[in-house]
């Protein structure tokens, strides 16, 4: 009984993360093309952010995942650092993305270390959590809910940032592949988390509470959005 | 040492979340941040938070008090660096006025007050190269509580469950007259026997009200209630104390140290709680300290919803400088505001535990950049040319 609602649980905060996302004043401003250059690049800054350590984040979850998931997050990990037979560094596509976005040395710097800058967050930030177990629960719930986000709207982002900010198809190439390559991501990640919750026999109660603590600000707009400046009716965003 | 420059920063920083209790509901902290500079360079920030409900004071007041009065003050003193003085004493020399005139509707200028006393503490402490754990050095580890402020009874029950799995031991809900039985009983099925619950009512009850409530709220097992009834008579206050088991704690109504002086002799309430920001900062706070340990009155360290990391960690050392605390609040930082102002995270880990914080002053590296960025509006003023 309770297994068979776990999933469904764990996607209607998925649904609902993306939607709120894809609905949120940036994003549409983003879309329509009626943000800033300005404010294309803070955006273009914050994804490269966001995404440049996936590899160190992975690398953690593959620390803590249980057998039956560690595979599968070895190959994420393999594949995000361009090791595996496609032997695409995701890094290096950020860094190209920047790059096509007239990023110079120092803003690239800048981004490296304000990537740095969130690991080091993770570790200094007093732990809430009285277990690695709930906070390796809690990162890949946000990890999997990213690629849940990226299989449905990358192509979506790829585009806008074509259109509106006249970037070349091949600076856009990690967003390609963040479409249709994490459709499956997302579906085996959700895979994860099953095992995940099986193997540390984590109670549905906690598990709730521990989507309702990871979700309880739109994680997208978070990190996407950090610095934008506030758009009209935007300010009660998050509920 | 003289004090050369000051720059207040009225700021609006974002919730996470909003936050709501039954007498406002923000989405943003207003705490004005005091920036102090000393003839030697030496930089120190102290903030307050003006809280119309609280002390009278509004920000716009807040920043008219410092501009006028406060300033003048500071501008006008050579102060002495501590060198081992007497801690009460010390901060006691800082002479900064506070008192409000009956009319301005301010019953005291605290939060103002309690914004230049901490920069003040800060710089000197500072330039010394003092922690303000060394003048009041800490005698027990910090526990913080989690508050519990959602107005539906379903986001209480889930605020709960998060504090649960967070492992906070305390908890304080606030309570509006409205579902209390429901909120109470949903929220303590929710953490169980063993997690301490008290209430806060922030004023929203009539003195028979109150009693009822504490009768009816007396079965989930409440450590304490805290301001039932508005600020007043406090023989009010103690009629509701003699009704009920309950430990009746003074909130709003204990600003000032005559204040705490009328509650001890009315024998109102078995528990204060302390606020820098109300009660005006270190010094006062802890003369009102003094008094309810002499009187047998439990203390509580409470915090401004919304404060940064200067008033938390002032909050920080205070609480574990005091003898014996019943309870303590604040130091959510992140959790809470969007960003906070100091290099390193100030909020609490599991179990709602905190370490003392150690660095010179009040212990917090504060952030220029975050200040201009959420600054509403900036202030600079500079001393007069001797
Ligand atoms: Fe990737
Ligand atoms: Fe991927
Ligand atoms: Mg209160």
């Amino acid at each position: 009984m309770i297994t068979l609602s776990i999933r469904p649980l764990i996607e209607t905060h998925y649904v609902n993360q993306v939607q709120v996302f894809a609905d949120s004043p940036w994003f549409q401003h983003l879309e329509q093309g009626q943000a800033s250059r300005q404010e294309y690049d803070a955006f273009i800054f914050n994804l490269c952010q966001t995404h440049l350590k996936s590899p160190q984040i992975l690398a953690f979850l593959y620390a803590v995942a249980p057998p039956t998931a560690a595979p599968q997050i070895k190959h994420n990990l393999l594949e995000e650092l361009g090791l595996d037979q496609v032997a695409i560094c995701h890094p290096d596509l950020l860094y190209q993305l920047a790059t096509a976005a007239g990023f110079d040395g120092d803003r690239q710097t800048h981004l490296a270390e304000a990537a740095q800058a969130q690991i080091r967050q993770l570790c200094t930030d007093p732990l809430l959590f009285g277990t690695i177990q709930e906070l390796g629960l809690s990162v890949l719930l946000e990890v999997t809910c990213f690629e849940w986000m990226l299989s449905r709207l990358a192509s979506r982002i790829g585009k806008a940032l074509a259109a509106h900010r006249g970037l070349p198809s091949e600076s856009l190439t990690w967003f390609h592949h963040h479409s249709e390559v994490d459709i499956r991501h997302a579906e085996e990640g959700l895979d994860s988390v099953e095992q995940y919750l099986a193997y540390y026999e984590i109670e549905a109660e906690d598990l709730e509470t521990i989507l309702d603590i990871t979700f309880r600000e739109n994680i997208f707009v978070k990190r996407y959005f950090a610095d934008l400046p506030a758009i009209a009716g935007a300010a009660d965003e998050n509920r | 040492m003289r004090i050369v420059e000051a720059t207040l920063f009225a700021l609006q920083i974002p919730f996470v979340e909003a936050f709501a209790h039954s007498v406002r509901s923000r989405s943003s902290s207003d705490s004005i941040v005091v920036r102090l500079r000393a003839e030697d360079g030496t930089v120190g920030y102290g903030e307050a938070v003006a809280r119309p409900y609280v002390t009278g004071e509004t920000v716009a007041g807040c920043l008219q008090f410092m501009e006028r009065t406060l300033w003048p003050a500071v501008q006008a003193t050579d102060y002495v660096p501590w060198a081992g003085q007497e801690e009460i004493a010390w901060l006691g020399s800082l002479t900064l006025p506070a008192e409000a005139n009956e009319t301005s509707g301010v019953v005291a200028w605290h939060g103002s007050r309690c914004g230049f006393e901490l920069a003040l503490v800060d710089c000197l402490l500072k330039a010394a190269g003092v922690s303000l754990g060394e003048l009041l050095p800490p005698r027990h580890p910090v526990t913080y509580s989690g508050v519990i402020t959602a107005s539906s009874v379903e986001g209480a029950v889930k605020h709960a469950k998060r504090f649960k799995q967070f492992g906070l031991p305390y908890l304080k809900v606030k309570i509006t007259g409205e579902a209390d039985q429901e909120r109470l009983a949903a929220i303590r099925a929710a953490v169980g026997p063993a997690v301490s619950l008290r209430v806060d009512g922030n004023g929203a009850y009539s003195v028979e009200g109150a009693i009822a409530t504490c009768e009816a709220l007396a079965e989930f097992h409440i450590d304490s209630a805290e301001q039932m009834i508005p600020r007043g008579d406090p023989q009010a206050l103690a009629t509701v104390q003699a009704a009920t088991a309950i430990s009746q704690m003074a909130d709003e109504s204990l600003i000032t140290l005559a204040d705490a002086q009328t509650l001890i002799a009315a024998k109102a309430c078995r528990g204060f709680n302390l606020r820098l920001a109300k009660c005006g900062g270190l010094g006062p706070t802890l003369a009102i300290a003094e008094l309810a340990q002499a009187a047998g009155i439990a203390v509580q360290v409470g915090c401004q919803v919304g404060e940064t990391a200067i008033l938390s960690a002032a909050g920080r050392h205070l609480a574990a400088y005091l003898p014996e605390i019943s309870f303590c609040e604040g130091s959510y930082g992140s959790l809470l505001l969007r960003e906070d102002l100091s290099r390193r995270p100030i909020h609490f880990g599991h179990r709602g535990l905190a370490k003392p914080l150690k660095g010179p002053g009040l212990g917090v590296e504060i952030q220029d950049a975050l200040l201009e960025k959420y600054a509403q509006q900036t202030i600079s003023l500079l001393a007069k040319a001797v």
